[in-house]
C-alpha cells in the first residue's frame, strides 16, 4: 500500500493507482473531462491537473500513478483559475452555444464542469471556424461543433468494442473525429453498437430517438437485462411517461461493463411490429376480437380433452426469449400436468441439448464469460461473434491488437478471418476429426498438458486433413497456437451444437483440458447458445425437435418473439393452434386464438445467461390496457383446466444436469 | 439619498430577456421602492441620463453599427454594466450567422427563402445601420456583471437587480448559475 496526503488528508492507496482513482476513493473529488471508466487514461482535457510538491508544474491526476510520500493539492487558488481557463479554451475552440443543444441544463458534462467553476461567461469568443456535422448514420448525429475531442468516443471504439471505426483526422484546431478515413458514418465499418454515443459527454454525438425528449432528472432509470441473446448485457434504461426513451449499457453491469451491441440497444426502439391489444378468435374463418373469458374458455374447452393423450393430444413451444418464470409454468403444465410428448422451445434444444446431455456424464464443464478478459488465445469455432452474440465478440476483438491470438474455424468465411492468426475453412460436418486432428498434432509434438492417449496420432491427422480439406500446414500452425497458449478460450456456437453430436462436444472437452483452457483455476470452454433464455429452456427440457406426428392442437407461448420460416412450415398442418404473443405475425394469422401478451419490458422475470448468471430482469413500463403478463395467462389457462401449478421456479432449475454452472452474478 | 438610477435597453435579441424580467410579477414593486428607473424599451425614456446612471442593463448581443453606438453610451453612462442573457454574454443564436458570413445570410433571408416574392432585394437604404459581426458585448465594451441565460430565471434577475440597487454584488453560483 502507498501512503500519499492530498489535501492535507492521508490517504491509502494501491500500487499502480492512478492520483485521480485514489482521491476518489478517498472522496476527494477532481473535475475531469476525458476520463472514463476502463479507458486507458488519456490526459487529453487538462482539468484534472493537480499540484504536486516538489513538481515544477501542474501534472494531470489521471495519468499520474500514486508513489509514497506524495503531497498532492487539488483546490489551490492557482489550479481554480487554470480551471477556469481551461474550460475558456475548451469553449472558445468551437459552438459551444448551449441554449439549442439537447444536453444543455444537467446533462452535459463540459456545462457542468463550467458550472462548477461558478464561470459566467467565456472570455475568449470562438474563432467561428465551420466544422462537418456527419447525419448519415441511422441512429445518431455526429456535430463537431460540439466537439471537446477528449476522443471518449475513438477510444472506446478501440479499446471496448475492438471495432477502431472512429479516428481522430487533421491536428491542432482542424482536428475532426472521423470514421475510417473520413467516409461518412453511415457508409462506414461502424457496426453500430453506440458505445460512442453512451461514452460522448457534451452534445456531439446525438442520439436521434431521444435528443430534445427531456432532461436526465425529468427520466427514471431502471436497470435490467437485455434479452436480445443469451449473453445477458446489463442495461440502464431511461424510461419517462411509460415509454423506453433511450437504452443504455449499465456501466456496472457484471458481464458487459456497460457495453451494448445494436440489437440489444437500438433493435428495441425501432417499432416496426404492430401490437396484438385484445383476444382474437377464429370465427367464420376471421380473427374476431373477443374477450379474455371467451378466448380463455375457449382454450380450455378445446384443450382440457387432450390431457394425458400420448397420440392425437396436444404440443406445446414455448420461446426461449420467455422468462425463467414463464418457461418453468410451460413445462409444469404441459410436460407435467398435460403429460404431453411434444414440449418443447421455438429453438428445439439446437443451442444446447447436445451439451445437457454431455453433461449428464461429466457434470459441468462450460466457464464464465469473464474468461476472455485474460485470454491469450481463442479458438473460435462454429460461431460468429462478429454478428451474433456481439459483446462476447467485442471482448476478442478488442485483445486482438493487443497480441491476443484468433483461431477461426469454421465451413464459412467471416469478418474475423483477417484479423486471425489462422482461419480453417473445414468441410461442412468434419469438425469432429478436426478437433481429433488438433489433439493428435498436439500429443504428437509432446505439447499437452494431460496425458491423452492416442493410439496413432499420424492416422489422426491423415483422417482430419482428408475429411476437412484442409492442408497439413495450416491444421499444424492452429494446433501449435493452441498449446502454446498461457491462457487459451475455446469458443463454440450452433455450428457445433447444431450437430447434436455428443462426441464432438467430448472432444473439445478433451481439447480443453489438453491445451490448458480448463484446469483447476480456469473454465475456459463458452458455449454462445442462442436466445436469451436459451439456458434455462435447456435445464427444463425443452429441447426436442418439433414435429406435429398427428398431434391434435399445437400451443405456442411465443410472447414478443416470432416463429421461424422453419417452423411455420412445421405448424402449417395445426389442426387447432392457441397463440400467445404480443405482435401480429404469420403465426398468429393462422392461429385460432391469439392471447396478447407482454413484451420483454413490460413484465419481471429471470433470465439465464449463457454462462449460467441468473439475472433479474425488470418491468420497465406497463403493457397497454387489456395485455397481460405470459405467466399470468399461462396460470389463468391452468387454473380454468384444473391443473396445478407451482409459482416457484427455482427447484425447476437444479433438476437437470447443466452444462454451466449456475450462480447470481 | 437618491435612489440608484437604472437604464436598460436591448440591441441584437429577441427581448426575451426583458420578458423574463417581467416574469419577476409582483416583485418589480420591490425593486422600483429601491431603484429609480430611468429609461427602457418599454418605458418612455429611451436613453440613459447624460449625467449617468448607477446601472445600465443591456439584452441582446452587437451586430450593427446601431447596437454598438448603444452599447459604448451605456458603458459611458452606467457606472455598473450589466450584460443580461446569453445573445449580450456570448453573442447567442445570432452570432451563428458568423459561421455563414453577413452576405450569405442577408441573401438567404432577402432573396432566395421560400417565402420571398420574385425581385426580392436585399435593403441598402442609406439610413440603415452597417451590420458587422455578431458580438457578444464584452467584445466591445467590458462589462461589470454577466447574467447567462436564454433568458435568465425571473429570479434571478430579480436577485441581481436588488442587490445592485442596495449597493452589494451580485454573486451568480450554485442555484443562481444555470446555461438553460
Amino acid at each position: 500500500m502507498i501512503q500519499l496526503t492530498i489535501n492535507g488528508k492521508q490517504i491509502e492507496a494501491q500500487e499502480g493507482m492512478t492520483v485521480l482513482a485514489a482521491a476518489k476513493q478517498a472522496g476527494i473529488n477532481i473535475p475531469t473531462l476525458c476520463a472514463q471508466k476502463e479507458l486507458v487514461p488519456f490526459g487529453g482535457c487538462r482539468l484534472c491537473i493537480v499540484e504536486v510538491q516538489g513538481f515544477r508544474v501542474p501534472i494531470s491526476a489521471c495519468t499520474l500513478p500514486v508513489s509514497n510520500g506524495m503531497v498532492i493539492n487539488t483546490e489551490t487558488e492557482t489550479l481554480k483559475k487554470s480551471r477556469k481557463f481551461i474550460l475558456s479554451m475548451l469553449f472558445s475552440e468551437r459552438n459551444h452555444f448551449c441554449p439549442f443543444c439537447q444536453v444543455s441544463g444537467g446533462d452535459c458534462d463540459l456545462q457542468n464542469a463550467a458550472l462548477h467553476e461558478e464561470m459566467t461567461y467565456w472570455p475568449m469568443q470562438p474563432a467561428w471556424n465551420n466544422y462537418p456535422v456527419d447525419s448519415s448514420h441511422p441512429y445518431f448525429i455526429l456535430d463537431n461543433h460540439r466537439c471537446i475531442l477528449c476522443r471518449r468516443c475513438v477510444r472506446a471504439c478501440a479499446e471496448l468494442v475492438g471495432n477502431f471505426t472512429l479516428a481522430v483526422a487533421e491536428r491542432g484546431a482542424s482536428s475532426l473525429i472521423v470514421a475510417d478515413t473520413n467516409v461518412p458514418l453511415g457508409e462506414s465499418t461502424c457496426i453500430k453498437c453506440g458505445t460512442c454515443v453512451q461514452s460522448c459527454p457534451t452534445g456531439a454525438m446525438i442520439d436521434r430517438t431521444s435528443a430534445y425528449q427531456g432532461h436526465e432528472r425529468a427520466m427514471t432509470r431502471i436497470k435490467t437485462v437485455c434479452v436480445g441473446c443469451s449473453v445477458g448485457c446489463g442495461l440502464n434504461l431511461v424510461v419517462h411517461d411509460n415509454r423506453i426513451v433511450r437504452i443504455e449499457g449499465d456501466w456496472d453491469g457484471v458481464v458487459n461493463h456497460g457495453l451494448l451491441c445494436e440489437h440489444g440497444r437500438y433493435d428495441p426502439m425501432q417499432n416496426t411490429h404492430d401490437r396484438i391489444t385484445t383476444p382474437l378468435m377464429r370465427k367464420h374463418g376471421k380473427l374476431e376480437p373477443v374477450t379474455w373469458d371467451e378466448a380463455l374458455g375457449e382454450v380450455a374447452d378445446k384443450l382440457k380433452p387432450l390431457a394425458g393423450r400420448q397420440q392425437s393430444g396436444l404440443a406445446a413451444i414455448a420461446s426461449s426469449r420467455l422468462p425463467v418464470e414463464a418457461l418453468s409454468m410451460f413445462k409444469e403444465i404441459f410436460a407435467d400436468g398435460f403429460k404431453s410428448r411434444m414440449v418443447t422451445s421455438t429453438e428445439e434444444g439446437m443451442p444446447t441439448a447436445v451439451l445437457n446431455t454431455v453433461a449428464e456424464k461429466t457434470g459441468a464443464f462450460e466457464g464464465k464469460l469473464d474468461v476472455l478478459r485474460n485470454a491469450d488465445t481463442v479458438l473460435c469455432i462454429g460461431a460468429n461473434i462478429a454478428k451474433t452474440h456481439m459483446v462476447a465478440g467485442f471482448l476478442v476483438k478488442r485483445a486482438l491488437p493487443k497480441g491476443m491470438h484468433l483461431i477461426q474455424v469454421s465451413p464459412e468465411a467471416g469478418p474475423l478471418d483477417e484479423f486471425a492468426d489462422v482461419t480453417l475453412n473445414n468441410k461442412p460436418g468434419s469438425d469432429l476429426t478436426l478437433v481429433n486432428g488438433l489433439q493428435a498434432v498436439i500429443v504428437k509434438e509432446g505439447l499437452g498438458r494431460t496425458p491423452l492417449a492416442l493410439l496413432d496420432a499420424e492416422s489422426v491427422i491423415a483422417k482430419a486433413l482428408q475429411a476437412t480439406g484442409l492442408d497439413a500446414e495450416a491444421l499444424t500452425y492452429a494446433a501449435r497456437i493452441l498449446a502454446h497458449a498461457v491462457s487459451p478460450v475455446i469458443l463454440f456456437g450452433k455450428g457445433i451444437t447444431a450437430q447434436r453430436d455428443e462426441k464432438l462436444v467430448e472432444a473439445l472437452i478433451s481439447l480443453a483440458a489438453l491445451v490448458g483452457a480448463v484446469d483447476k483455476e480456469r473454465a475456459g470452454l463458452l458455449s454462445l447458445k442462442g436466445e436469451a433464455n436459451s439456458a434455462a429452456a435447456a435445464l427444463f427440457g425443452l429441447d426436442e425437435q418439433f414435429t406435429l406426428d398427428g398431434q391434435k392442437a399445437v400451443y405456442v407461448v411465443l410472447g414478443d418473439d416470432f416463429a421461424s420460416p422453419h417452423l411455420l412450415q412445421k405448424l402449417e398442418k395445426a389442426p387447432y393452434l392457441v397463440v400467445q404473443a404480443s405482435y401480429i405475425s404469420a403465426l398468429t394469422e393462422k392461429a385460432d386464438v391469439v392471447l396478447p401478451v407482454a413484451l420483454w419490458s413490460e413484465q419481471a422475470g429471470h433470465y439465464i445467461s449463457m454462462d449460467g448468471r441468473v439475472q433479474k430482469a425488470e418491468q420497465a413500463i406497463h403493457a397497454p390496457e387489456g395485455v397481460r403478463a405470459s405467466s399470468a395467462v399461462l396460470a389463468e389457462v391452468a387454473m380454468r383446466m384444473n391443473m396445478p401449478v407451482k409459482q416457484d421456479w427455482q427447484p425447476g432449475i437444479h433438476e437437470r444436469k447443466s452444462s454451466v454452472v449456475l450462480s447470481t452474478n | 439619498m437618491a435612489k440608484p438610477k437604472v437604464s436598460t435597453d436591448w440591441m441584437c435579441g429577441c427581448a426575451g430577456c426583458h420578458m423574463s424580467l417581467l416574469d419577476m410579477d409582483e416583485r418589480i414593486l420591490q425593486v422600483l421602492e429601491l431603484a429609480d428607473l430611468r429609461s427602457s424599451p418599454i418605458t418612455d425614456l429611451k436613453e440613459p441620463d447624460k449625467s449617468g446612471v448607477d446601472v445600465g442593463v443591456l439584452e441582446g448581443g452587437i451586430n450593427n453599427t446601431a447596437n454598438e453606438e448603444v452599447a459604448r453610451k451605456f458603458r459611458q453612462r452606467s457606472k455598473i454594466l450589466v450584460a443580461l442573457g446569453d445573445c449580450a454574454v456570448f453573442g447567442g443564436v445570432p452570432a451563428l450567422r458568423n459561421f455563414c458570413g453577413i452576405q450569405a445570410a442577408l441573401q438567404r433571408a432577402y432573396v432566395d427563402a421560400e417565402s420571398n416574392e420574385p425581385g426580392s432585394q436585399i435593403p441598402n437604404d442609406p439610413e440603415l445601420a452597417t451590420m458587422t459581426k455578431t458580438r457578444a458585448i464584452h467584445e466591445v465594451v467590458p462589462v461589470d456583471y454577466n447574467v447567462p441565460g436564454c433568458p435568465p430565471d425571473a429570479d434571478i434577475i430579480f436577485y441581481v437587480l436588488s442587490e445592485l440597487a442596495q449597493g452589494r454584488k451580485p454573486e451568480l453560483k450554485d442555484d443562481l448559475l444555470h446555461w438553460d
